[in-house]
């Protein structure tokens, strides 16, 4: 059983490894600026900045193609050499990560790791020490695994799925990425941020039935302020009721489809509800 | 440029400072149409005299010249006329440093802190101080700087000063058109001599920042961050209010559409409007909406309007950490006056902030 589990990290560590890589390279490639990857202000002199980063980047990207490389038989009776240097590596890295994460933690406590990319812009906490910890512990576990192959029995089969099951469960609980990328999965749109061009909302208000109710008042073609505060657009027209100059204001939600409205009239220069008293709502 | 007559006449002319009557009645005639306070909970209530209290009144802060000082007072030419402010013994200035209060010069342009609100004693004082918040566009010798602001704000000329050099460099290691900088100094005729890195370095273009973190759901109010301060430009010096990252696009008017480029430092100017949300989602809003703003730091808030357009702060993925770490983000660049206010300390650069919309 514990080699099984000796066994399943292999695999799982070459994958967060080149994972991490080709999240970097993401957001290399979206930023278009080196700079962004780049280890933060601070912590190194700025000349070693940039060749401390692409040798760790280097490190990382060896290390997980070498895992899978020597995963397998490798000369013959055992792992090998290259096998135990490259687990060896592995460990050391993760090492020399939680160091690392420590100390950018005192010094900068307001950055995020950057583990992977953009996705990693929390600032570093215990979990993600935690998280480089256990690789550590895992990468030295594979120290003298033999070389992998499929499973012999279909028990064996469902104590790697469950060891899986756990230990993906483990590293979700210590990576603060994953709700950045549960977020991402899931996104629409809030009303708040949505860009609404002004035309659609006084179309909107202008087939309204609360428009036909005031559009008697109403004294003047085009409205005098339009502005919006989150997911409410006003719309104010100059209007005349009972032989008084009045506002009416229309509040328009931003939806697309049948945008509840409502409405208010207010004597001009005064700070109360007008001759027209109360406030109305309406879907249309 | 755009023919006026292209321009609807509710865009919001985002300087139109003087003339502030029509955006502080937009809260009147929202809260008579939404009532006082939300439904969905998403508002705050406030009444006729809280817009009034939100636009005009400082209780803190005084703005002024130096007229004179001693030890023990400071007269300072206001708005109101020559007034004078004793000094408490705990009284601390700043000019490019923490200075006696008596060391202040005659002709100075000071903002000073009541140490009771609305009382006569003064225990901050702050001369010349200045700030630069924006993208560098050109680069003479080591030290000068072109700085673009953005298109609320202009350009603005930076020296780093030698002693302060070295300071600045490990906070700002790229000095370079492209990049951004946010430092405070002295304030001189057409220049400022930065001395104090106002946050680090962000490290990518500054046209390239990075996507904020997406939200399901509704925004969340309140909303978390960091504040900073912007010099007052054209504003009036006691002006309470700040300039909010994220204007409604459709009728702020803030965009007019880029400019071609006249000399070759404008291939390095980023619009602020042209690169995405910004570092933090925030709803948009209008000149005129009102946000009640927290600073965490001294527990004190305030009911605030937005008074003008602060893109410029999107382009600042950072993190103030004066108490603590704030959450990513500028959510607010405050005048001084409410800086101030709300117990910020200038030469601090930010304080840790939360923020409710209101209105």
């Amino acid at each position: 059983m514990l080699t099984a589990v000796r066994e399943l990290q292999i695999p799982l560590l070459a994958a967060l490894l080149l994972g991490g890589c080709a999240a970097k390279a993401w957001r290399l490639l979206r930023t278009r600026s080196l700079s962004t990857v780049l280890v933060p202000d601070g912590l190194l002199p700025l000349r070693l900045r940039r060749p401390v980063m692409m040798t760790m980047y280097a490190t990382e990207f060896t290390l997980g193609l070498g895992l899978i490389a020597t995963a397998g038989k490798v000369g013959a009776g055992g792992p090998g050499l290259p096998a135990t240097i490259v687990r060896a590596g592995t460990a050391l890295f993760f090492l020399v990560a939680m160091g690392a994460l420590n100390e950018t933690r005192q010094r900068r406590p307001d950055v995020g790791c950057g583990c992977f990319g953009e996705f990693s812009e929390t600032p570093i906490g215990w979990r993600t020490i935690t998280r480089a910890g256990v690789l550590c512990a895992a990468a030295a576990a594979t120290i003298g695994v033999p070389p992998l192959r499929m499973p012999s029995s279909p028990s064996t089969a469902e104590l790697w799925l469950a060891a899986l099951a756990f230990e993906l469960s483990l590293i979700a609980f210590l990576s603060p990425e994953v709700g950045e990328i549960l977020v991402r999965l899931g996104y629409s749109e809030p009303c708040e941020l949505r860009r609404l061009p002004v035309g659609r909302t006084l179309t909107a208000l202008h087939s309204s039935s609360q428009w036909r109710r005031y559009a008697g008042q109403v004294c003047a073609a085009a409205p005098d302020d339009v502005w919006r505060e989150g997911c409410w657009r006003f719309v104010v027209y100059p209007g005349s009721a009972h032989g008084r100059a009045v506002d009416i204001v229309f509040a328009i939600y931003l939806q697309a489809r049948r945008p509840p409205i409502r409405v208010a009239v207010l004597d001009a220069e005064a700070d109360s509800p007008g001759p027209a008293g109360a406030r109305e709502s309406v879907v249309i | 440029m755009r023919h006026l007559a292209e321009i609807p006449r509710w865009c919001d002319d985002v300087t139109d400072f003087t003339g502030p009557g029509r955006f502080a009645r937009r809260s009147l005639l929202k809260a008579a149409v939404l009532g006082r306070g939300d439904e969905a909970g998403h508002l705050l209530a406030v009444t006729g005299e809280d817009i009034e209290a939100a636009a005009t009144t400082l209780v803190y802060t005084v703005t002024g010249r130096v007229l004179d000082v001693s030890p023990h007072v400071l007269v300072l030419r206001t708005e109101q006329g020559e007034q004078r402010f004793p000094l408490t013994a705990s009284a601390r200035a700043w000019r490019g440093g923490q200075i006696p209060a008596a060391a202040l010069k005659q002709g100075d342009h000071a903002i000073a802190r009541r140490q009771q609100p609305g009382g006569p004693a003064v225990d901050r004082i702050w001369a010349q101080i200045g700030r630069v918040t924006g993208t560098i566009i050109e680069r003479e010798g080591p030290a000068t700087l072109l700085v673009d602001e953005g298109p609320a704000q202009g350009r603005k000329i930076v020296i780093i000063a030698a002693e302060a050099a070295g300071r600045i460099q490990v906070r700002f290691p790229r000095l370079e058109p492209g990049y951004l900088i946010d430092v405070i100094g002295l304030k001189h005729d057409g220049f400022l001599r930065a001395l104090i890195p106002a946050t680090s370095q962000p490290p990518y273009l500054a046209g390239h920042p990075p996507a904020p973190p997406l939200v399901n759901g509704h925004v969340p109010d309140p909303v978390s961050g960091t504040a900073v301060w912007h010099e007052p430009g054209e504003e009036p010096e006691g002006l309470l209010g700040l300039a909010y990252p994220a204007l409604d696009p459709e009728t702020s008017c803030e965009r007019t559409g880029s400019a071609p480029a006249a000399c070759s430092g404008d291939l390095h100017a980023v619009d602020p409007h042209a690169t995405g949300p910004g570092c933090v989602r925030l709803p948009y809003l209008s000149v005129g909406s009102l946000l009640l703003l927290q600073n965490d730091c001294a527990e004190r808030s305030r009911l605030l309007p937005v008074t003008s357009c602060g893109a410029t702060a999107r382009l600042f993925c950072d993190r103030c950490v004066t108490c603590g770490t704030s959450r990513k983000g500028r959510i607010a660049d405050l005048t001084m006056a409410a800086f101030v206010e709300l117990g910020g300390a200038l030469e601090a650069g930010c304080f840790n902030a939360t923020m409710r919309i209101g209105g």
